[in-house]
């Protein structure tokens, strides 16, 4: 009985995760990894990352100011456009973490990243997971790991600003003339700026990870993975 | 032996050979060695029982080459498991390791389940056939979770192979509980699966491969 629990089990895992394979997405990821474009990739994903936090932003101030001259309706209306911006973004850095999570698996060796700190950020809970995330990262032995950990610890970063943006708008939504909602939302934009900072840092060390293996050693490996395995 | 399972076992081997004559032509036989010693090893045993059954459809030969073919099927995880990560050192020291502590606790877990018996093989058999699907799981999740490229090929024989071994293992069981009375139907059931399992793996040996990469500017698939 214990053989056939097993079996199944086994057998199960192996369909679904082989019935899952693409084979040429796995070819695509290791040309883009032995490709290295780490300058071009990196320049645009920081013009990226400017543009949606200067959007956000712009949303927000345009969203006070017209709170300030007493035009409740229009400020809503704002906030929640610097909401969904806010939104599209995180949904932008979500799949990205996603995808360097599966990169970082594919290098051998990836440059150190600094320990997670509570002090970017202003949310008390975000500030919580990056002291935890802090104290794991002493337990962690290899930069995979600890890249990894970072992985981690952004996205649900992300996740708490995302739904901490989502409270502090319906609360404006109940109760515009109050302040506490407002600021909530300006701590989370201000929260979420400080994680695209350590997402570009976490970025740019994947690349230049992906970088360091010689140019002759990549063609080498691509020649192996395209060449053995047709 | 009854005529109707003498037909399936000339079906197998009918398939058997398109088996191999695929792989031959296709170019497919170095991508896994043991599997087309696996393949031969089948063969062999098919027609020595069809064509001599007073001779080699006894209970001991079956022992005999029900172990080759154990042997082979670990033979053939561990060779796709090294094709698929001799190119990646970090990947391969991690599979190693992990490939390793399996074969050892399926060998110690074996050892005491000697000897091998006929009249008891639902004793020993599931375990050594579930050593193999674990094998072959192992490399497959490992595959996935360090993003390898495999061949077509290679992936065909590890999904044909373990949802066979499952029906084998469930078979097994069944013989267990209902008794010898059953053997000569649930001998037929195997066959009928061995039949599928043939007929698909000639089929994914025969087909052409169609991977291409587009040569494009190099931006990250995700």
């Amino acid at each position: 009985m214990l053989e056939l629990m097993l079996s199944s089990v086994g057998c199960a895992a192996l369909c679904y995760t082989l019935g899952r394979y693409n084979r040429t997405l796995a070819l695509q990821r290791w040309q883009f990894v032995l490709n290295a474009p780490e300058e071009r990739a990196l320049e645009s994903l920081r013009r990226r990352v400017e543009l949606d936090t200067a959007l956000a932003r712009q949303a927000l101030d345009a969203a006070e100011r017209a709170r300030d001259a007493r035009r409740p309706a229009d400020a809503l209306t704002v906030l929640r456009v610097a909401l969904s911006v806010l939104e599209e973004a995180g949904a932008d850095r979500l799949t990205r973490l996603r995808a360097m999570a599966v990169y970082s698996r594919m290098v051998r060796a990836i440059r150190p990243l600094p320990a997670p700190s509570p002090a970017p950020f202003r949310g008390a809970r975000l500030k919580a997971a990056a002291v935890f995330a802090g104290f794991v990262h002493g337990f962690l032995v290899g930069t995979q790991e600890r890249f990894r950990l970072w992985l981690v610890l952004m996205g649900l970063g992300v996740r708490i600003v995302l739904h901490g943006g989502q409270r502090a708008v319906d609360g404006a939504f109940r109760e515009p003339a109050r302040a506490r909602p407002w600021a909530a939302f300006a701590e989370g934009l201000s929260d979420f700026e400080a994680l695209d900072a350590s997402h570009l840092a976490a970025f740019e060390a994947l690349a230049a990870s992906l970088a360091a293996v010689d140019r002759g050693g990549r063609l080498e490996l691509w020649e192996r993975i395209a060449g053995d395995s047709r | 032996m009854s005529d109707l399972q003498l037909l399936v076992a000339h079906l197998v081997k009918l398939g058997l050979v398109a088996l191999l004559a695929g792989m031959l032509l296709r170019g497919r036989l170095g991508l896994c060695w043991a599997f087309g010693a696996y393949v031969l090893a089948i063969l062999v045993g098919n027609t020595l029982v069809t064509l001599a059954p007073e001779r080699f459809y006894t209970p001991a030969f079956w022992v005999l080459k029900q172990g080759v073919y154990d042997a082979l099927k670990v033979a053939i995880a561990i060779e796709l498991a090294w094709r698929a990560f001799a190119a990646f050192p970090g990947a391969w020291r991690t599979a190693r390791v992990v490939l390793l502590a399996l074969l050892a606790v399926s060998t110690l877990s074996l050892a005491g389940l000697t000897p091998r018996a006929y009249d008891t093989l639902w004793q020993w058999q599931p375990g050594a056939v579930t050593a193999s699907v674990w094998l072959l799981t192992t490399t497959a999740l490992l595959v996935v979770f360090y993003q390898v490229p495999i061949a077509e090929w290679q992936r065909a024989i590890m999904l044909g192979l373990a949802p066979y071994l499952l029906v084998f293992v469930t078979l097994m069981s069944l013989l267990r509980r209902l008794g010898w009375a059953m053997v000569e139907r649930i001998s037929f059931i195997d066959q009928l699966a061995y039949l599928g399992l043939v007929l698909f793996w000639a089929f994914a040996a025969w087909r052409k491969d169609e991977t291409r990469l587009a040569a494009g500017p190099a931006g990250s698939p995700a």
